[in-house]
């Protein structure tokens, strides 16, 4: 793996590398020579199959960070080549020629975290969310869950609640402090 | 489109008449053992804290009243009622279970009709799968927050020893808000606290590091933040729900916290006391303890002129002369006091109200009067030979040291008496022990037996690591007196305290005896009170149980100017004088505005 590393090195700027197991590495290199990397994997290291694409939202960073898993059957090994993309633009080139698939999943991070990839087929068509969603990316850290279904979910009818601290003082100390 | 096309759809009906294909599984294949079906809450476990409620993401929990169950110290008496329409059986309510009453089984097939069946209170409502063991429990070691206490920096036993500089070293602002981040903000412990302070929002503040707010919040309901930050008897963290798997919130070192923070000098601007308006209605205070001194706080705070009479020299009463300094240093007292001085409260000292001013001018130059002169006569036990002169009580010892007098020493003492003061008068013993003879020669004993004596544990943990003795389920027979000199206490075996109708009555056995040498006793088996300054209107009063002065839920007496709080009618702690105080000074409002 780690000559697989200096290859790619050769070519493009790695800026992190974690080898996490024999068989699985991570690299990390700037968002311009992302999708570049991956053909490069691709085509001449023979990771011919895409494993998945994913992103992790750094919030308190800013970023986000994509990871491209790449998998090479015959070496049995995987490769998890990772791009940070600003969270505010979120915008990356898309990777679709590469593989038929990655269609669906730049549709899903489209959707879950509102990221966009410019040319790529099916973006701002619904995946699994509702056609009636209103709300932010659900993916997002910052998407709050609880306020979006107090929002947008009326209460069923017949439901009520009790505050514990509350139904204590009136059942245990009615005349109060 | 072709022809084929419009025509395939119409060759399925030849299948029409044929024997189905699907059948029904007969296997009847139980989901994964850790599968996250239908809930199941051990509802005699669970405790209504409601923080499944409160972490549910979809809004999918309610805690609603369910029979059976009933508010009590440490239970809401509500159980989680569980809306399916909504569960999306993440299984955080579990996660974050404070007790782990509540799992999800792996049952998920049920099938009715009516919608309304899928909300059911899981535990109390009748299902199928209420015995169910498999399916999803917290794992052991996962927790949504931590189940260990921030640790409280503490003298170790040998720099303690000798001195009486305050023990516990406080909070720094990172273990503070570490801790106070455990909170789960229940409010359990609201209920439970005496004073009903407000808990969660003061530990709140702690994690939004705003101590002012934190300082107001205390203030709502406890003037003596400093001293109940140190001492008190912290009865909410006995129910705290962190309690149930893992260490109680350090609630008393959190509220210390805030009132360490804020330096004397900025209370009135942040508690908006600069300006009181007064009402010309004077209130006379007996005793300057906790009670009567959270009475003078808050009558002051109505406009009340406030005037309290205390027998001793300073005020604080047993905080002052019970306590320990290294509990409680003396400047934190007068830290709380000063400032309820500065709100315009007066105080006269070495005045014995009954003695040096009859009750009756109290009555004559005031519109009510407030007592709460607390206990402070030791009980004696009443052996042969306690009648010595080298018998104490820990009280008059307590406060004797508190005055600074030298007290008269021996190198072998014994202390009859297992609880707080017990140990207190051990500990203050051993130090001055130590720095006169550089050794500890001090027992304590008492008729409880281990684990049941009635101090905290930590302190009869820190006595030990003091070096003092603590050889507790002995009853005391006799003092032995040979030439006028001490020698000993003989004790026998306490083989139980109480009788079967519950009264007080220790059984001894007295073929297992022994003796504890010592040349000086000092007895600490409880105090009594003195009230004897009503004695001229004990007659328009009533008396309880115990000799108590009966009152109305306002700590009003039957003779209408007279309030009466603070130990000799409830607890004894400084948590109750403190509620007994507020509630009495409300009472006496309440009072004086409806002549």
């Amino acid at each position: 793996m780690k000559e697989i590393v200096n290859r790619l090195k050769e070519k493009f700027p790695v800026t992190a590398e974690i080898y996490q197991r024999d068989d699985l590495t991570f690299v990390t290199v700037e968002k311009k020579y992302g999708v570049d990397a991956v053909a490069y994997l691709k085509e001449y290291e023979g990771f011919t199959h895409l494993v998945l694409l994913t992103a992790v939202d750094w919030l308190e960073e800013g970023e986000f960070q994509l990871t491209y898993l790449l998998n090479n059957p015959k070496a049995k090994h995987d490769i998890g080549l990772r791009v940070r993309i600003d969270r505010e633009t979120a915008e990356m080139q898309t990777a679709h020629h590469l593989w038929p698939a990655v269609t669906t999943y730049e549709q899903e991070l489209n959707e879950m975290f509102g990221i966009s990839f410019p040319g790529s087929p099916r973006q701002g068509h619904r995946f699994i969310l509702d056609e009636a969603w209103q709300g932010p990316p659900p993916y997002r850290r910052d998407f709050d869950t609880k306020k979006y279904s107090e929002e947008t979910y009326f209460p069923r009818p017949g439901r009520s609640k009790i505050d514990p601290s509350e139904h204590m003082k009136k059942k245990l100390y009615p005349e109060g402090m | 489109m072709s022809l084929k096309d419009v025509l395939m759809p119409f060759t399925a009906w030849g299948n029409l008449f044929k024997t189905p294909v699907t059948i029904k599984d007969s296997r009847n294949v139980e989901a994964a053992p850790r599968y996250r079906g239908f809930h199941m809450n051990d509802a005699d476990k669970c405790i209504g804290c409601g923080t499944c409620e409160e972490i549910c993401q979809n809004a999918a929990i309610d805690l609603v009243e369910v029979a059976g169950y009933e508010a009590k110290d440490g239970d809401s008496g509500l159980r989680p009622m569980i809306d399916y329409g909504r569960c999306c059986w993440c299984a955080l309510c579990v996660d974050v279970c404070t007790t782990q009453s509540l799992r999800l089984t792996n049952e998920y097939k049920w099938i009715s009709s009516d919608p309304e069946d899928f909300r059911f209170v899981p535990g109390v409502d009748e299902k199928h799968w209420n015995n169910r063991t498999e399916g999803y429990t917290k794992m052991d070691g996962y927790d949504l927050y931590s189940t260990q206490r921030v640790e409280m920096g503490e003298l170790h036993a040998e720099e303690r020893d000798k001195s009486f500089v305050e023990m516990i070293k406080g909070y720094s602002l990172e273990q503070a808000q570490k801790e106070a981040d455990r909170c789960v903000e229940c409010g359990i412990c609201i209920a439970t606290c005496p004073a009903h302070m407000g808990i969660p929002r003061y530990i709140e503040a702690v994690r939004h590091g705003d101590m002012e707010e934190g300082l107001r919040i205390l203030y709502e309901t406890n003037p003596l933040p400093e001293i109940c930050g140190r001492i008190c008897t912290h009865k909410c963290e006995t129910v705290c729900s962190l309690n149930h798997k893992g260490d109680a919130l350090s609630i008393r070192w959190l509220k210390r916290y805030i009132a360490d923070q804020v330096p004397a000098e900025r209370y009135k601007e942040i508690l908006g006391t600069d300006k009181i308006v007064k009402n010309g209605k004077k209130v006379a205070i007996v005793g300057a303890g906790p009670a009567g001194l959270s009475a003078a706080h808050y009558l002051s705070l109505m406009g009340y002129q406030v005037k309290v009479y205390e027998v001793q020299e300073a005020p604080g009463g047993m905080t002052r002369y019970g306590i320990p300094e290294y509990r409680l240093p003396y400047d934190m007292i007068d830290k709380d006091i000063d400032y309820i001085k500065s709100l315009g409260a007066e105080f006269q000292f070495g005045t014995r109200v009954g003695v040096d001013v009859p009750l009756e001018t109290l009555e004559k130059e005031y519109d009510a009067v407030f007592a709460a002169t607390g206990l402070h006569l030791g009980r004696s036990t009443r052996v042969p030979g306690s009648d010595h002169k080298r018998v104490y009580q820990a009280i008059d010892l307590l406060r004797d040291v508190s005055y600074g007098k030298e007290i008269d020493l021996s190198e072998k003492i014994v202390v009859v008496g297992g609880g707080n003061v017990a140990m207190d008068i051990t500990r203050t013993i051993a130090r001055l022990q130590n720095k006169k003879y550089g050794k500890v020669g001090v027992t304590a004993t008492c008729l409880e037996a281990e684990g049941s004596m009635p101090a905290d544990d930590e302190e009869v943990i820190e006595a030990r690591e003091e070096n003092a003795t603590i050889d507790p389920g002995w009853g005391p027979q006799e003092i032995i007196v040979e030439n006028g000199e001490i020698k000993g206490l003989r004790v026998a075996k306490c083989l139980r305290i109480f009788d079967d109708e519950g009264r007080f009555n220790p059984t001894m056995d007295m073929e297992n005896q022994k003796v504890f040498e010592a040349e000086m006793i000092v007895e600490s088996i409880g105090q009594g009170m003195d009230i004897s300054y009503t004695d001229n209107i004990k007659e328009k009063l009533t008396f309880g149980p115990r000799g108590r002065i009966q009152v109305s839920p306002d700590f009003q007496s039957d003779i209408p100017w007279l309030f009466v709080g603070g130990d000799i009618i409830e607890g004894p702690d400084v948590i109750h004088g403190i509620a007994n105080g507020h509630k009495a000074a409300k009472g006496i409002d309440k009072f004086l505005k409806g002549k």
